[in-house]
Parts: structure tokens; C-alpha cells; sequence
């Protein structure tokens, strides 16, 4: 190989200077700059939308910058707007990681809204508890977290479950079969799924883990077959939805005698599978599309017209946008110098919103949210039909399978017995 | 060969990069800028560390994240011992065992305690599998597309396994909430100036020892063999033995930087052992110029750099990825030897510019000349 020395010299200096200057940042030296400063309330919003889980967290996406539309349309926060910093984190938890920073130190945001994987939620958490800035988490999860820097919004296991299992076993029977994609979330949901069942005297006749996208079930539907269980208890996430649905219809089997009972399984799954494979099928969680509630018709509509006829609202999206009106609520109770991410979680904390599906209460004992669970079956038309719904919202309780263990706004702290 | 005058002069552009990256902190104060820049240049040694292997060596390793992530994950080990765990206290178990109902330390986390043996294994774990692999793989005298085949499907295996093996490894989430590494008194922060000047500096010597290397007589054979693997053979060398040791340090190297990521990102994660980070690897490689250690370093800094600057612009939201794609088009297309070629080939266009019509094939042949040594 050749080398003109200089042209070579002055390349390499070239590049190294381009590499140092793209970066349009480099020279502005922001870190005086103040919390909402200048009359606007900077928030991030951190959803994939590109990669693996591009699609639902689009969605998150949609819900978010909707909210901040209809509080930016009502005139904003006490008169200042709220300016959302939108960063694609590329369905990837280093990039998650990178850009939380971006909008926690960069940007100086007072709080994030983000994450729909608990792999991102842990690998953003650092830069949330360093910099006691605020996480806005609107998934449904595994529980067993109790950060002082995070809201959580979604259901945690005894949300979903504690009306369902004694449901299911009512309806069908005491034989349980459990299969759920191979991570935190499914094994954390079946821990607590074998308390209730052991409490109420049912069995577990299975359990199985299948790796994430996993779309191959014919050994496992075989194990159905043989097993013969009343129920078969699905954590089953993503594309594996789909597949499992599909193949079970394909291998004759009956939802009447054997139905797929999940958590996991929303609009977005049961539309990807076709409403046919869906069908017979029940699900547990706090939100469904077609829920007759005058606040959801309201935000179904406004969601299909600034997003387009086809687009769904599922129990992720649902927390997504209400969890900005909350942030609303409390940034609104502060005075113009008090806007930090600190005294919004303060505020935060017992604020009440009419949610579609509910009157919801950030529970100030725990950060975690009161919700109102339901079960839904799904018909042939890719909605779910609500059966049953809870009388009263579930108080949130994240350590639930873990007597001795309990969450505090300090922390989790061992429970002296 | 190269000759004295050019050896000089690429030391120079070595040692203009390096100035420049350990000047960076003068200007920037900025945690978070910082802290991003800490992460390209660890992007940076990891690209060099495949430039050493597929660009010296003809050494395709589509598997490099396997040594990242395990250095990465040695480092998180280390870091999560000396976390106290918020449930149980100190002298707990890490948070995940205990929720994956783990007792007792496993055996292979014990060595763990001791930042010595950390540092070593972080090094040498990434070493020793490359050595096992790369015996099977050039004893056998496997090469070209069924090492990338083989070493892809190593990276996919081991992901796997410790996705699955989650009670020990923490799974998909990978292991988080870990305490700040802490060496000789000085705290390596993720936002620090100290873990920025630990990159830039380790980045340093790795180019300057690879130069060193790649100029020894190792370093020639091993460019003989990228070039001509059978003749080197019929010369009496064992082929087999050079393409292993170059394996095996690039290995190290790439768990070098695994384990600067754990302490620039606070965590480790199965990702950083996955399909995309490793082909992400080559893209840097082959846009900054694998068959240069400084091309492949600037190339992972630049892509990454880009890559974020766009996709953090409100304006690239929707289409950063396609003009990352593009970009990695043109420069394949026009550039085929790298970024760090450009001084190449707009010498070659002037000379064409000055030459006269007839001299236009021989010279036509000359440019396309390290474009097919690069296709290899």
C-alpha cells in the first residue's frame, strides 16, 4: 500500500477534526443551565422506534406526545409549555443507557417518560439515581423494584393476579400449566402465580421457559396435549405470542377446555396473531380498548385521529398517557423555582387521575400506582370482551410474593417481625 | 514494505490522534459529553482490536463481541461483589440471586472479590476461549467465510447460554446496580475525567504496541499469511500458530474494552454480546479502515459519533438509520480501504487529473489494486 505522507497527514488530521466537531454539542458548556428555564419544562421521551420492540414502544411513544399536546393545547403547566425531547434508543440497552444520560445530564429534563423492557429500565437506572432525576415507567413488570428515581404506572404481579387465578380456577379448574419466555418477568409472574395457586389448591402440572422469539411450539403444545391441563398460564412475550396462538389453533386444540390465560397478550399480539387465533383466549390487565368508559371512548378517538384510523391502544399505551397528565398534576402544584425532578416525585405522590380505565393513585407508600385490573376475552374481531372487573383499584404491592420484604419512599427496607 | 519515511509519517498521525483524544478533556467539561466520549473511544479500542485480526491477519471474527461482552461481564462481577445489596445488607447476594433464589456465592464468582484477578480474567477469559476456538478453527485450516460462520455462531451460543443461565449471570437484564471502580485511590466514575483519561491513554499505547507489533517480524508474517496463506506455509512457518496468537491478543484486547465499557456504562448486558454489536464492529472496522489500527479506531469513533449526533437531532428522528446506511454504502463504494484512505485517493484522482488520456488504464488498475486486497 502506497501512501502520499502528506495527503495522508492531512487526512487523518481532517478526519480527526471532523470527528471532533461533528458533535455539535462540544463547545457549549450547558451544565449552569437551570430546570425549566426560560418558561418551558423540558421532559424526555425514551421509546425505541427502531428495533426488536419498535412496534409497541411506538406506540408508547404516540401516547406520550399526545398528552403533552392536550396539556401544551390547555395552555400548558401553570403557563409554561412542556417541550418534549424525543431520542430513539434503538430497542437497545446501552443505547438506552447513552441517551438517558443525553436527557438527564445534557438536557437537563425534569423527568424522563421511557422504557417498555425491564433490561432498559435496569440499564437506564443508574443515571436516574445518580443524577435524582425522575423515571417515568409505564410497563407492566415483574415487581421487586423499588427505586426512589422511578414511577411506575404499570401493573405489578399482584395487580394482575390476584382476581384471575382464583377466577380461572373457578371457571375451569385446579390444573395449571405454566409457559412464559425465558427471563425475569415470566419467572418472577409464575413465582407468585404458585403462591395463589398453592393458597387456593391448585396444581402446577408444567412449567416451561422458552427463549425470547421463540416461535417453534409443537414439543410444547405436545406437552398440553399429554398434561392435560385446565389452564394454560402464558408470559409468553413479543413475536412467541403470535406463534403459540397459531399453533395451538393448528393443533386442534379447544380455548373452551383448555384456554391460554395471559398477561402478556394485548390488542397489539392478538391483531399481529389474526382475531380468529385470538379468539376464546383470556387476558388480565388494568386496560383494554374497547373498555366503556366515557375517558377511554375520549382518548381511543383522539389516539385514532392524531395517529391514524388503524392504530390500537393496548394496556402499555394506556399508562403512558396517563402518567404525563399525572406528571401535570404535580408539576402544577409547584412554584416556578421548585420545578426539580426531587419535588416532582414529592408531588407526584397520592396525586389522582380519571384514567380510561379508572380512577388511578400514585401510591405515595411505594411510587407504584393503584390500578383497576379486569379480564377480557378476546373475540374473533381482535377486541377483548370485558367479563370481569374489578369493584374497587388494587392497591400496588411489589413485593407481594415476599413476606418480610417492603417498599418505602426511601427504599426497600426488610420489614422487623 | 513500507518504507522509513512513511513509517515516520504514519507515527505522526498516530501521535496527532492520540494528542487529540487526551486533549479532549481540556475543552469539554461537561459530564455527559464526557461520558459519551469515553464510550467511543472504548468503541474505538474494540475496533482496533479487530483491525489487529481481520485487518493484519485476514482473520474475519464475527464473534469479536464474545470477548467484549466477557470482559464487560468480568468487570460487572467485580463491581457487583462490592455493591451492597439494598435487600439483604452487606455481605449479601447480589440483588438477582436472590431473586432467582440463589443460596450460596457460586464457586466461579468467588475469584471475583480480588480487583487483581478481575483485571486478569478480564483479559484472560476472552484470551483462553479465542485460544480454544482458534485451535479447532486453525488446526483445521478452516479460513475466510467459515471462520465468520463459526466464530458468528459462537457469539450466538454464548449469548444464549448466559441469557438462559440467569440465576447466575442476571439474565436478560445482564447485571446492574453496581458500585464505582476504585483503584490505587482514584475513583474510575462513569462521568469522570479519570475513566476518560483511562480510555484515551489505553487507547494510546494499543495503537502504538499494535504498530509496534504489526512492524515486528510476527507482524509481517502474519501480513504474508493474510496475503498468501500457502506460501507462508510452504516457508516452514506454522500458519496455524500465528493466526492463534493474533486471535488470542485481539480477544484480549476486545475484553480490555469490555471491561472499560462496564465502568463507562454502569452495567453489563447480554447486548453487548449480541449479533449487532459484533457486525457493528466490522461496519467501524471496514468504514474507518480495517488494514490501519488508527483507521479502525477512527472509524468506530466517527460511525458512533454520527450515529448519535443524528439520531439525537430532532430532524434525523425518523430516517437516521437510513442515512446511516448510505453513508456506509458511499464509503464502501468510493473508499474501499476506509476513511483513513481518503488522502489516497484524492492523490489518485490529481495524478489521473495530471496524467494524459493513454495513461488512464495502468493507472485505472493501479487504484483498484488495494480495493481488491481489501475484498479478501
Amino acid at each position: 500500500m502506497k501512501i502520499n505522507r502528506r495527503n495522508f497527514l492531512k487526512g487523518t488530521a481532517a478526519a480527526g477534526v471532523a470527528a471532533a466537531t461533528g458533535f455539535p454539542h462540544i463547545w457549549i458548556k450547558n451544565a449552569s443551565l437551570a430546570y425549566a428555564a426560560g418558561g418551558e419544562i423540558k421532559v424526555g421521551v425514551l421509546y425505541s422506534l427502531t428495533g426488536t420492540t419498535a412496534i409497541i414502544e411506538t406506540s408508547l411513544n404516540h401516547a406520550t406526545i399526545m398528552a403533552i399536546e392536550e396539556i401544551n393545547a390547555a395552555g400548558g403547566i401553570n403557563g409554561m409549555k412542556v417541550v418534549p425531547v424525543v431520542e430513539d434508543p434503538a430497542s437497545d440497552p446501552a443505547t438506552f443507557a447513552e441517551k438517558a444520560r443525553r436527557l438527564v445530564v445534557g438536557e437537563k429534563c425534569v423527568s424522563v417518560f421511557g422504557s417498555y423492557t425491564s433490561a432498559s429500565r435496569k440499564a437506564v437506572l443508574p443515571v436516574f439515581e445518580k443524577y435524582h432525576n425522575l423515571y417515568w415507567y409505564p410497563t407492566l413488570y415483574e415487581g421487586r423494584e423499588c427505586s426512589t428515581n422511578v414511577i411506575y404506572t404499570g401493573a405489578v404481579p399482584n395487580q394482575q393476579q390476584k382476581d384471575f387465578i382464583p377466577w380461572l380456577i373457578k371457571n375451569f379448574g385446579k390444573k395449571f400449566y405454566l409457559i412464559g419466555s425465558n427471563y425475569i418477568y415470566p419467572k418472577e409472574e409464575n413465582n407468585v402465580c404458585k403462591i395463589l395457586l398453592k393458597r387456593l389448591g391448585g396444581e402446577v402440572v408444567g412449567e416451561e421457559y422458552v427463549p425470547l422469539g421463540h416461535s417453534e411450539f409443537s414439543a410444547v403444545i405436545n406437552k398440553f396435549k399429554e398434561t392435560q391441563p385446565n389452564v394454560i398460564f402464558s408470559t409468553v412475550v413479543g413475536d412467541s405470542v403470535v406463534a403459540l396462538h397459531r399453533q395451538y389453533k393448528a393443533a386442534g386444540l379447544n380455548p373452551k377446555k383448555m384456554p391460554m390465560a395471559s398477561l402478556t397478550t394485548s390488542e397489539d399480539e392478538v391483531a399481529a396473531m389474526g382475531g380468529e387465533f385470538g379468539a376464546g383466549h383470556f387476558t388480565s390487565a388494568p386496560y383494554f380498548m374497547s373498555y366503556d368508559s366515557p375517558e377511554n371512548h375520549r382518548f381511543v378517538e383522539a389516539f385514532k385521529k392524531r395517529w391514524g384510523k388503524d392504530k390500537t391502544t393496548n394496556f402499555v399505551s394506556e399508562p403512558a398517557y396517563f402518567q404525563v397528565h399525572l406528571f401535570r398534576q404535580a408539576v402544577a402544584k409547584l412554584g416556578k423555582g421548585d420545578i426539580t425532578p426531587p419535588q416532582i416525585r414529592k408531588a407526584a405522590w397520592g396525586q389522582e387521575y380519571k384514567a380510561p380505565e379508572g380512577l388511578v393513585k400514585i401510591d405515595p407508600k411505594n411510587s407504584h400506582t393503584y390500578l383497576w385490573p379486569k379480564i377480557g376475552e378476546w373475540q374473533a374481531s381482535g377486541q377483548a370482551k370485558i367479563i370481569e372487573e374489578s369493584k374497587e383499584w388494587v392497591e400496588p404491592l411489589p413485593y407481594w410474593a415476599y413476606p418480610g420484604q417492603v417498599c418505602t419512599p426511601t427504599g426497600m427496607v426488610e420489614k422487623k417481625s | 514494505m513500507i518504507s522509513q519515511r512513511q513509517t515516520t509519517h504514519r507515527l505522526a498521525a498516530y501521535a496527532v490522534f492520540c494528542v487529540v483524544i487526551l486533549l479532549v478533556p481540556l475543552f469539554v467539561s461537561d459530564a455527559y459529553l464526557l461520558n459519551k466520549f469515553a464510550r467511543y473511544i472504548v468503541f474505538g479500542i474494540l475496533s482496533l482490536a479487530l483491525s489487529l485480526s481481520w485487518g493484519y491477519a485476514g482473520i474475519l471474527n464475527l464473534g469479536q463481541a464474545v470477548s467484549f461482552g466477557l470482559g464487560s461481564y468480568c468487570m460487572a462481577m467485580a463491581l457487583k461483589l462490592r455493591t451492597i445489596p439494598i435487600q439483604t445488607g452487606a455481605g449479601g447476594l447480589p440483588d438477582f440471586m436472590v431473586w432467582n433464589n440463589v443460596h450460596t456465592l457460586p464457586w466461579f464468582w468467588e475469584p471475583f472479590h480480588s480487583y487483581a484477578f478481575t483485571l486478569f480474567a478480564g483479559l484472560a477469559v476472552p484470551a483462553v476461549i479465542a485460544f480454544l476456538i482458534g485451535w479447532f478453527i486453525f488446526r483445521a485450516r478452516v479460513s475466510g467465510v467459515y471462520v465468520a460462520i463459526i466464530t458468528l455462531a459462537m457469539l450466538v451460543v454464548i449469548n444464549l447460554v448466559i441469557i438462559d443461565q440467569q440465576r447466575y449471570t442476571g439474565g436478560f437484564n445482564g447485571i446492574t446496580d453496581l458500585t464505582t471502580f476504585k483503584l490505587f485511590g482514584v475513583e474510575f466514575g462513569a462521568y469522570s475525567v479519570a475513566t476518560y483519561y483511562l480510555a484515551a491513554v489505553i487507547l494510546t499505547l494499543l495503537l502504538f504496541l499494535g504498530l509496534a507489533l504489526m512492524n515486528s517480524k510476527t507482524g509481517l508474517i502474519l501480513q504474508a499469511i493474510r496475503d498468501d496463506e500457502t506460501r507462508v506455509r510452504y516457508f516452514g512457518y506454522d500458519v496455524a500458530n500465528y493466526q492463534n496468537f493474533i486471535f488470542c491478543v485481539s480477544a484480549a484486547v476486545a475484553g480490555l474494552a469490555g471491561m472499560l465499557y462496564t465502568l463507562v456504562m454502569e452495567f453489563a448486558s447480554p447486548t453487548f454480546l449480541a449479533v449487532p454489536i459484533s457486525l457493528s464492529i466490522v461496519i467501524w472496522c471496514a468504514v474507518g479502515g480495517r488494514a490501519s489500527l488508527l483507521g479502525a479506531a477512527l472509524g468506530a469513533i466517527v460511525v458512533t459519533g454520527v450515529q448519535g449526533s443524528l439520531s439525537d437531532s430532532k430532524t434525523f428522528l425518523d430516517t437516521w438509520m437510513l442515512i446511516m446506511g448510505a453513508l456506509f454504502i458511499v464509503v464502501v463504494l468510493f473508499l474501499p480501504n476506509g476513511l483513513i484512505s481518503i488522502g489516497d485517493v484524492i492523490r489518485g484522482r490529481r495524478q489521473r487529473r495530471r496524467r494524459a488520456a493513454p495513461a488512464r488504464m495502468p493507472e485505472h488498475a493501479e487504484i483498484a489494486a488495494p480495493g481488491r486486497s481489501a475484498a479478501r
